[in-house]
């Protein structure tokens, strides 16, 4: 077997490789690390030179920052939540081959892709909705997603038909082959797509930004990217160096997927292959 | 006893003779399924769109909508912070779709060489790490390691170490575009890479197997069996995000300042300072998103059609 063969080519591509994850890593790392530092410092550490979890206390103890976690939180969870449950539904529906106004449906939402009426007539109608400061703009700001709708309905399509066949025959509703025979099918699709949703819910700082000023009703994102670069820090943190609790921040913010990912790396991976290369 | 033969089309598919009215009856429990959809689509994305009209009016915050016809149009094409947005919004997204391609082709051709299947696995997992970032999380490591105080900039701090003048990365002119497109690199090529490995997962091993026998060197297989394996997918991949050139935000907007406006200011951030500034004129703000989506809608009819050709299925 050549399997056992290494030669320079080998040594020069792994080494290669080695050096990209560094610096991949190494800018994570030093943030970790200095998560965990009493003082802030410009020299890359392995370990922290005076470990503390102020950073951390800090941001668990200041309502003004545990308050944007917690709804990062849940219009995560809700937003995931409603985007599966349209475009489970969105997909089945389009997936009926035969279906009169079929063409027509899908129009409907494809148009959404090719125009869009822009920011600004965004913004006026979700004033009028009551969604500007109201931190369920981003559930139902991502919770319809056309793109998704469209990749579950190719999804649904590779289903075999004669799965269902006999229920339908039998005079099983729509709704009741989709709950017991189509979705319980789709286990491993829902995952990538719920993944999608939520790593772009959760990541969201743009909608918080345009629509959302209340301190109470933002995402962590936003918080985030005003303790970061702005240095609004609250005023209850004068036992932390800014710069500790600012990282530290930074780990809150990517740790849910940073810790969820390897596990469920398959799953991320498999949904950029849905959209792509489905043939 | 005869059974009525049913009527046959030329292929011999039998011809139903069911009526509109019954077969959409038959169908309405889909139908039902289909109505929250529609309403999320309604209130989202075609209530938005009869916004569209105030292009065309003056709407300030106080006072009356007037209508003033195609004046902010004439506005906007005078206007040269117009101009400059629109040709970095070009600029910007097609040298950073090319360059990530480019870094996602290579990293995945050579990824592809690797027959240690656990470093390979682990190599990818930490090269795919940096897509889960957020841009608001991206920019905040960079900003902090490439701080303009050497105190605590990683960068700077090393540059100084080693006697060397300090740089003010982000808020510099020439250094500006050059480091965007780096930190693109840094959280798109490992992500980039997944379509293209699923791509050489397929190429046939026998291409590799008669390239051994001609007495191929490794350099020669990858350039001739592996790249020419990619090409249709890197068209694919081209097209595919051709057309959402016009998009451009969320990156430029959470790493730009004031100091590098003229190389960084885009369409959709042009928009949004406009907008959200003192006083908006929202009908000119409209105007200029009215453009956007024109402009963009008409990047994906085309990326749509050019996609149909090349692989036989549209984008949308």
């Amino acid at each position: 077997m050549r399997k056992f063969k290494f030669s320079l080519f080998d040594f020069v591509n792994y080494l290669i490789f080695i050096v990209l994850a560094l610096l991949i890593l190494i800018p994570i790392w030093k943030v970790l690390v200095d998560s965990f530092n009493a003082v802030g410092m410009y020299q890359f550490q392995i370990f922290p030179n005076r470990p503390t979890i102020d950073g951390y206390r800090t941001i668990f103890e200041t309502k003004a920052l545990y308050r944007p976690l917690l709804n990062s939180v849940i219009t995560t969870i809700c937003g995931t939540a409603l985007g599966l449950l349209l475009c489970t539904l969105g997909g089945y529906v389009l997936a009926q081959a035969d279906m009169p106004g079929r063409a027509g449906l899908g129009f409907f939402l494809l148009f959404t892709m090719i125009f869009t009426g822009g920011m600004i007539p965004e913004y006026l109608v979700m004033k009028q909705l009551g969604l500007v400061d109201n931190m369920w703009i981003l559930v139902v700001k991502h919770g319809i997603n056309v793109y998704n709708i469209v990749l579950m309905k190719n999804f649904f399509e590779g289903i075999p038909e004669s799965l269902y066949e006999a229920a339908k025959i039998d005079g099983c509703t729509p709704m009741g082959i989709f709950t017991k025979i189509v979705l319980p099918l789709s286990k491993a699709a829902l995952a990538s797509i719920g993944l999608m949703f939520a790593v772009a819910i959760w990541n969201d700082y743009t909608t918080a930004k345009i629509y959302i000023t209340n301190p109470d009703q933002t995402n962590f994102q936003y918080k985030l990217r005003n303790l970061v670069m702005d240095g609004d820090t609250p005023n209850t943190s004068y036992k932390v160096a800014n710069e500790t609790l600012q990282y530290a921040g930074i780990i809150c913010a990517i740790l849910p997927f940073m810790i969820a990912y390897p596990f469920l790396q398959q799953y991320f991976v498999k949904g950029v292959n849905i959209g792509a290369v489905k043939e | 006893m005869s059974r009525r033969q049913p009527r046959m089309t030329s292929s011999g598919q039998p011809i139903r003779h069911t009526p509109l009215g019954t077969k959409m009856w038959n169908y309405r429990g889909y139908y039902l399924m289909f109505v929250p959809v529609v309403l999320f689509v309604i209130i989202m994305h075609y209530w938005p769109m009869l916004g569209v009209r105030f292009a065309f009016y003056n709407y300030r915050a106080f006072g009356a909508k007037t209508f003033i016809g195609l004046e902010h149009f004439r506005t906007m094409f005078g206007e040269k912070g117009f101009w400059t947005a629109f040709k970095n919004t070009l600029e910007l997204s097609i040298w950073k779709l090319l360059i990530t391609t480019l870094t996602a082709v290579v990293a995945s051709v050579f990824l592809n060489e690797m027959n240690q299947m656990f470093a390979k696995k682990t190599l990818q997992t930490v090269i795919y790490l940096p897509h889960f970032m957020s841009w608001a999380v991206v920019a905040g490591i960079f900003s902090m390691i490439l701080s303009p105080n050497a105190a605590n900039g990683m960068v700077n701090g090393m540059l100084q170490d080693m006697g060397l003048k300090t740089q003010m990365f982000l808020q510099d002119k020439t250094l500006w575009r050059p480091i965007f497109y780096i930190i693109n690199i840094w959280k798109e090529t490992g992500w980039g890479t997944i379509i293209f490995l699923a791509t050489l997962s397929g190429v046939n091993p026998e291409l590799y197997e008669a390239a051994d026998i001609d007495g191929a060197t490794r350099m020669q297989k990858i350039w001739y069996v592996t790249v020419p394996a990619l090409a249709n997918t890197i068209v694919v991949v081209l097209i595919l995000n051709l057309a959402k050139v016009m998009n451009l935000f969320e990156s430029v907007f959470v790493l730009y300042n004031s100091a590098v406006m003229d190389v960084s200011d885009v369409i959709s951030t042009f928009i949004y300072a406009k907008a959200f500034a003192a006083n908006p004129n929202y009908g000119y703000s409209t105007a200029v998103g009215l453009f956007k989506s024109l402009v963009g809608g008409a990047l994906v009819l085309i990326c749509n059609a050019l996609s149909k050709k090349v692989r036989g299925r549209g984008i949308i």
